[in-house]
């Protein structure tokens, strides 16, 4: 047997090699210098932590961060609760087809990525010419300029993600709701359990890894918020989401002030903040489990 | 979390009824609080599209001051289009041709790498499995704007810059797919399938190939859905790895038009790109990501116990 | 979970605030040396091997016109043309791309059109550009240039790109309506916040300018010589936006902007092309407006738009107008066939055959401007002259508003654009315009003067 357990690790490299080959040429190697990026000068000398305090000196610094706090609080929480219960929703429509047609409606606007959304959301979210322009008008927002007035922005960004988002994490999750035994499912019921008891009993504890995993990507995700705010501002002319998050402030470091140095400091910062918030979802849900 | 049940064998009751021959659950699907629900999120999601697409059908006038939501004309379709096409002598359809090629080829590379390495991470156990599950998850969550400059130094370094496989080799790492397989593999693949493979004297490779790989189906239509999908949006790195504009994604393609609308860039001269063509544009670049969806969607939702596949 | 983020991040702020206070002395100190360092190289430009071979060109869509019609009159010259986004918005794309060439070392493009006109700020130290006026240009041709339209192109003396275009403000103006409602076209800013209250209480709805957009610093507050943006050199700034010429025309427009004659949107907004656009008795704005703007976008029939020179303050002898963008074209000063890429350089900015005839924007090189202007007129889309107005205001552009390598029209949509959407007065919002654009140019490493 010890043989077969030999062979079966030389197996597991086999499998892993190719993987190994581009992790290490596309992620290691660049992740690898981007961090020595942020801890040397422009020269390459070593320079401490002087990157690190040059970024948080700078005048956006303590506000980007604010903002993209604020953002996480209001994405997490929209995204997985309504990701969850879509799916589950979803799953519990009994017409196949609705169900399917549901879900690929649903993830459309995920196509729509980055500039290609620009203008669906310049018009959008003009209430002269919205498609939706009876609910803005309803809030009390007459002119473009007031709906993307600076303290509607994280709203509006958390509607933005989700809305290109939410309907390709429902499809995972809908997926993963498939992989769960109907057997499971139907014992529950015999067992006298409703929709919401099968759900909170059954189907989310089996769900658990993906909803860790979705979580773990939100989480880093919206500490990287950068689209949403660079797309409102092309849209906007520069008005709203410009300088808005950590992120952005780094690619205005790598990108306009030529400043590698500074650009990975941030991204550093940003990197430690999702693997903190990593490393507690994944020790605490036992996600690295072989099975 | 006190459930720990990735086996089918369902740990509360035992002694399940016997299968009833339909597998979907007779929940009260019909409670018209989940038809709310559902529908106004169907307006949420959908509502924004129908108008893009109900957009490239007009002119640039008729949007400002017609209905959101209503239908321009043909003429006016017909027009975009030809403008568009005319834009740079059809660049838009090279853009596409480009689009499709990188992310294709990319496709191919990162299914035969991740779901072998996924299944790998998942079933097997071996020395630096965690190491590698950690620096995956790692260089996931690393953001990606100070990547660029140590991909280019190091592409140019292997003189790949100017050469298509400058963006479709780093395409082609995906960690969110291996990711994506690795639960998939642990949580519904059972371990005694394989044994029993093992048992019956199938090599590693075949117990993979035979056993695990056609109970994948759904893993590998999503990680390639999901592959191919960021690839085709991708719009950072083709911009700055690739030195010409032949050469560009539609993605980068449409940040172009964009900046050829006036209203968003009031210095473009005669040659300007009008909204309705951007429209038309970014309804080209999204057609093939939709194709893909609905073919593979087939496959995503597919059961994962052999026989028990549903729909 | 949010108290414990937020405590966090207050107690890392404590931290990185002291460690910072060294940092900020250490980047000022290292600021200043290499801008010293860059004085004593700048003089010795020396080219590269002349090898000869491939000139690449990099334009916008809009200048790819250009390089296709030198191309087709000079079909010998081995060129490659590459279209990219122009540096528009900010993209920053030409630097992004130099700065990996730099590090690279080599790929740069030979000759480059920005749309932007504030590339030297970076290019000179990315030793990118070629000086133009130390033996490659003579100064017999340089002198063409509209007085001081070469400015944001020029470094210590040393000439480093050439205006394309220039974007002088005057006064557009609907003839028709005038005639009609009997008004005179307003010479001073007096008479236009006269005519202005009188359009609100006679014509309601109809409006004497916009706002709205970002560029309404450089229109107005750049042509009532407001000296928010004095560039003093090539990392320092004055600025001092609550001067008497800073308030002054910023309460004109408080004024207007309450009674509703100036609208608060932009005038590429969608809101404004659908309740605004059939409305404009007057705009003051750049040269392009006359074809982007009322033309191209607003659609407004032949016959009725015409040009007026830029109102100025009553008893002020010196007259002065704004300027709103007009781009740039860079010669690389690695490029390998200095010789081709100069000829093309030189064609593309001062040939009649393309800034005579086809260029969109008012030419910056004079010659050429006025067989662009003979264009214009003989259009016929024109109600009467604009070439002597917009010729005028070509050489009276202020030279007190510089530019710097931070955008003028971010920092005023980021931080003026909301407040007025607010309905705060501009006039109020002056000291926080003045704090952001000192925030702005001390991060991109300028010594700043208040």
């Amino acid at each position: 047997m010890s043989s077969r357990v030999r062979w079966r690790v030389r197996a597991g490299h086999g499998f892993v090699a190719a993987y190994v080959v581009l992790l290490v040429a596309f992620g290691l190697v660049p992740t690898g210098y981007a961090i020595a990026f942020a801890f040397t000068d422009s020269t390459g000398a070593f320079a401490g932590l002087a990157n690190f305090a040059a970024a948080a000196s700078d005048f956006r610094f303590a506000a980007a961060a604010g903002h993209v706090a604020v953002y996480l609080v209001l994405w997490l929480v929209t995204l997985v609760v309504f990701v969850v219960g879509l799916a589950l929703l979803l799953h519990r429509v009994t017409s196949r087809s609705l169900s399917r047609s549901l879900r690929f409606l649903y993830y459309i606007p995920g196509a729509l990525a980055g500039s290609a959304s620009v203008l669906v959301w310049l018009f959008l979210l003009d209430p002269a010419v919205s498609p939706a322009g009876f609910l803005l008008r309803a809030f009390g927002f007459d002119t473009f300029g007031q709906v993307v007035a600076p303290e509607h922005l994280p709203v509006l960004f958390t509607l933005i993600a989700f809305w290109t988002g939410a309907g390709g994490w429902i499809v995972v999750m809908y997926g993963a709701l498939n992989t769960i035994s109907p057997d499971l499912i139907e014992a529950a019921r015999i067992d006298g359990a409703g929709a919401w008891q099968t759900a909170r009993r059954v189907q989310l504890p089996l769900l658990r890894k993906w909803i860790v995993y979705m979580v773990i990507l939100a989480f880093a995700g919206g500490t990287q918020l950068f689209v949403e705010p660079q797309l409102l501002s092309q849209a906007s002319v520069g008005v709203a989401g410009r300088d808005y998050s950590l992120n952005q402030l780094s690619y205005d470091f790598a990108f306009r002030n030529d400043n590698v140095n500074t650009a990975a400091a941030v991204s550093v910062e940003l990197l430690l903040v999702g693997l903190v918030a990593a490393g507690v979802f994944v020790v605490r849900s036992r996600f690295f489990d072989a099975d | 979390m006190p459930t720990d049940t990735r086996r089918s064998a369902p740990p509360l009751h035992p002694a399940a009824a016997p299968r009833p021959a339909t597998s979907r659950p007779h929940g009260k699907a019909r409670s018209p609080l989940a038809a709310l629900v559902l529908g106004f999120f169907l307006l949420f999601f959908a509502l924004p599209v129908l108008w893009l697409v109900l957009a490239a059908t007009k002119t640039d006038d008729q949007l400002v001051h017609g209905d959101p939501l209503s239908f321009g004309s043909w003429q006016a379709l017909r027009a975009n289009w030809e403008a568009l096409t005319a834009f740079q002598d059809g660049a838009i359809l090279v853009w596409l041709g480009n689009s499709a090629l990188y992310a294709f080829l990319a496709l191919v590379i990162t299914l035969c790498v991740a779901i072998p390495a996924g299944y790998g991470l998942a079933k097997t156990e071996f020395r630096g499995r965690n190491t590698l599950l950690v620096v995956t998850l790692i260089v996931m969550l690393m953001p990606n704007a100070t990547l660029v400059v140590p991909l280019f130094l190091e592409l140019n370094a292997v003189g790949l810059i100017g050469s298509m496989w400058s963006v479709i080799l780093p395409y082609s790492f995906y960690p969110f797919g291996v990711y994506l397989a690795y639960i998939f593999f642990t949580t519904a693949l059972p371990t005694e399938l394989l044994d029993a493979a093992r048992l019956d004297g199938c090599s590693e490779f075949g117990v993979f190939r035979r056993v695990a790989l056609p109970l994948a189906a759904p893993v590998i239509a999503l990680v390639g859905f999901f592959g191919f999908v960021a690839n085709w949006t991708n719009y950072f790195l083709p911009y700055v790895l690739l030195p010409t504009s032949g050469q560009f994604p539609v993605q980068v393609g449409l940040g172009e038009l964009l900046n050829n609308v006036p209203q968003f860039n009031p210095t473009v001269g005669e040659l300007a790109v009008q909204r309705p063509q951007l429209a038309l544009a970014t309804l080209l670049a999204i057609t093939p990501v939709l194709l893909v969806f609905l073919f593979s969607q087939r496959f995503l939702v597919a059961g994962m116990l052999a026989g028990a596949t549903k729909e | 979970m949010t108290a414990k983020l937020d405590s966090g991040t207050s107690q890392g702020n404590g931290r990185r605030r002291i460690a910072s206070l060294a940092c900020g002395v250490a980047l000022l100190l290292s600021a200043c040396g290499s801008g010293g360092g860059a004085v004593s190289t700048r003089n010795e430009f020396k080219p590269v091997e002349q090898t000869g071979g491939k000139v690449t060109v990099w334009v916008d869509s809009t200048r790819l016109a250009a390089a296709q019609l030198y191309q087709k009159q000079h079909p010998s010259v081995p060129m490659e043309i590459v279209t990219y986004d122009g540096n528009a918005n900010g993209s920053n794309y030409l630097q992004t791309k130099v700065s990996l060439f730099n590090r690279t070392g080599g790929g740069w493009p030979d000759v480059v059109f920005s749309s932007q006109n504030n590339e030297t700020t970076w290019a000179v130290q990315a030793k990118f550009t070629a000086p133009l006026n130390k033996g490659l240009l003579p100064q017999s041709l340089l002198d063409g240039w509209a007085p001081g339209a070469n400015d944001p192109c020029t470094v210590d003396g040393t000439l480093h790109c050439l205006r394309n275009d220039l974007s002088q403000t005057v006064l557009w103006y609907d003839a028709t309506l005038m005639k009609q409602w009997g008004y005179q076209v307003p010479t001073t800013w007096e008479q236009y916040e006269a005519l202005g209250k009188q359009v609100a209480a006679e014509h309601p709805g109809y409006l004497v300018g916009s706002a709205g957009d970002t560029f309404t610093p450089e229109i107005y507050l750049w042509a009532g010589k407001c000296g928010a943006n004095q560039i003093t050199g090539p990392k320092a700034v004055t600025v001092n936006t609550t001067s008497p010429a800073c308030t002054r025309m910023a309460a004109l427009l408080d004024t207007l902007i309450k009674n509703g004659t100036l609208s608060v949107s932009s005038v590429f907004s969608s809101d404004f092309g659908k309740n605004h656009a059939g409305k404009i008795l007057m705009m003051p704005g750049p040269a392009w407006y006359g074809g982007a703007l009322f033309q191209g976008t607003f659609k407004v029939p032949a016959g009725r738009i015409a040009v007026a020179p830029m109102p100025q303050w009553s008893g002020d002898n010196t007259p002065s107008v704004g300027n709103v963008g007009g781009g740039t074209w860079l010669l690389s000063a690695h490029s390998a066939n200095l010789k081709a890429a100069t000829d093309f350089l030189t064609w593309v900015t001062t040939s009649d055959d393309y800034q005579g005839k086809v260029a969109p924007g008012y030419p910056a090189y004079g010659p050429a401007a006025r067989t662009w202007l003979a264009n214009q007129n003989s259009s016929g889309y024109y109600a009467g002259d604009i070439a002597a107005p917009l010729q005028a205001a070509a050489g009276q552009v202020w030279p007190g508003w510089g530019y710097g390598q931070f955008s003028q029209e971010a920092i005023w949509a980021a931080t003026v654009t909301p407040g007025l959407n607010a309905g705060k007065s501009i006039v109020s919002m002056l000291p926080d315009w003045q704090n952001a654009i000192v925030n702005r140019a001390r991060a991109d490493g300028y010594q700043v003067n208040q």
